[in-house]
């Protein structure tokens, strides 16, 4: 797409094949246009092998560039979900592999305690990492990337993964007076309606609500984007939905450990000016005595006099993520850590100890608030 | 009255998630979704 005529009713369209380009006329229109990778403003940036993995058809030519040069060295730079899942399909290739990141834990989406757990967990699994490092540039030999230049250090590379971040793709939606708001993310009413009549926005380059916090915010995540699609969708259809917002919650593995975040984090809560109090814990993922109980962390944040729910984060070992819907869906519905207490949840010993890790976490929590 | 369009800019997961719920909603709804990319919605 090259325009929107908003007035006009109408957008502009170049079909890549022939180059040819036309208008189209709508009596409705949907923005899905999505995210594009944060690319560091620094020397060389352009090389061939300096990748970032944000569609499918970035993966196809990463896995071409990677099958066909058969590369040795591999600098992943940045922490978050598609630099540590891309640090570790490195080292599972054989490949030497560095990961450079800015903060002083990976996993920026979890205080730094939680976070420390999952650095170690990749320093395990056999990747170098390079935290509280920040990257200056890039080094071009022959036309060919060699190397990656931190402000501490240089690391060879004959490929580098970019996993910065994401920013919402909104160039037309900009040029054709569309309202922005948090983070430069087109802003949109509960049915996911901008700010112009007739104009709709939905996924990576929309705009969500932060229920915690109650403020706007900007999350890039296909969950978000699949729920905004379908609220946007049935009211186009004629139908009347709406999407309250989101409470963050974002789950991942590296290795053999599962990452699981919800809520809000420490540095938020210290920006919002909340008083809170954080409950960390111990369990299994099983019953002690069972076969193949392996050790979850469970962390529990929660305000200070009213107790009530702000966030959780959980790092262990399989069966340890998806406990993270628990504590997701009582920050949904709005619980204390005392209400938490009494959740009837499931145990048998193949599954869970008698007190559930996120129960017994937010008994912890519930004293200390 | 002529019948109405949507038109959807990007075909992956919010676009295909809006552009199925909306011809569920509405089969009389004529639908153009535009992708820039040669992929649609994969895990959708």
């Amino acid at each position: 797409m090259e325009e929107i005529d908003a007035s006009g009713g109408k957008v502009r369209v170049r079909d890549l094949r022939s180059g040819h380009s036309g208008w189209e006329q709508y009596d409705q229109l949907l923005l899905a246009t999505g995210a594009v990778p944060v690319c560091p403003d620094v020397p060389g940036a352009d090389a061939v092998e300096i990748c970032g993995v944000n569609t499918l058809q970035s993966g196809i030519e990463l896995r071409r560039l990677l099958d066909d040069g058969n590369p040795r060295n591999g600098v992943v730079v940045g922490g978050g979900y598609i630099g540590l899942e891309m640090a570790e399909a490195l080292v599972r290739r054989g490949m030497a592999v560095s990961l450079v990141n800015r903060s002083p834990e990976v996993m920026d989406t979890l205080d730094e305690d939680m976070g420390h757990l999952v650095s170690q967990a990749l320093r395990d699994f056999g990747a170098t990492l390079y935290l509280g490092e920040t990257l200056i540039g890039f080094e071009i030999k022959g036309g060919k990337i060699s190397g990656v230049v931190t402000d501490k250090r240089r690391l060879p590379a004959d490929i580098v993964i970019l996993g910065l971040g994401v920013r919402p793709h909104t160039e037309l939606a900009v040029a054709a007076g569309i309202p922005l708001g948090e983070k430069g993310a087109i802003r949109v009413n509960e049915r996911m309606q901008t700010g112009i009549d007739g104009i709709w926005a939905a996924g990576d380059c929309a705009e969500s609500f932060n229920l915690v916090s109650h403020r706007p915010i900007y999350l890039a995540l296909g969950t978000v984007a699949n729920r905004q699609g379908r609220v946007a969708g049935i009211n186009l259809g004629g139908g009347y939905a709406t999407f309250p917002g989101v409470v963050g919650t974002a789950i991942t593995k590296i290795c053999e450990v599962e990452v699981a975040r919800t809520g809000l984090q420490e540095k938020e809560l210290r920006k919002l000016g909340i008083e809170w109090a954080s409950a960390v814990i111990k369990s299994r993922t099983k019953a002690g005595y069972f076969p193949g109980a392996g050790e979850i962390t469970v962390k529990v944040l929660a305000e200070r006099g009213s107790g009530r729910l702000l966030g959780g984060q959980i790092v262990g070992m399989e069966g340890s993520a998806k406990r993270i819907d628990t504590l997701a869906t009582a920050l949904y519905a709005g619980f204390t850590v005392e209400e938490m207490i009494n959740l009837d949840l499931g145990y048998a010993p193949p599954f869970s100890p008698v007190w559930d890790p996120v129960v017994t976490a937010a008994r912890k929590a519930a004293k200390l608030v | 009255m002529a019948t109405e369009r949507l038109v959807v800019v990007g075909g992956d997961a919010a676009g295909m998630s809006a552009a199925s719920q909306a011809k569920r909603r509405n089969p009389g709804l004529d639908i153009i979704v535009f992708e820039r990319g040669s992929h649609t919605s994969y895990s959708a």
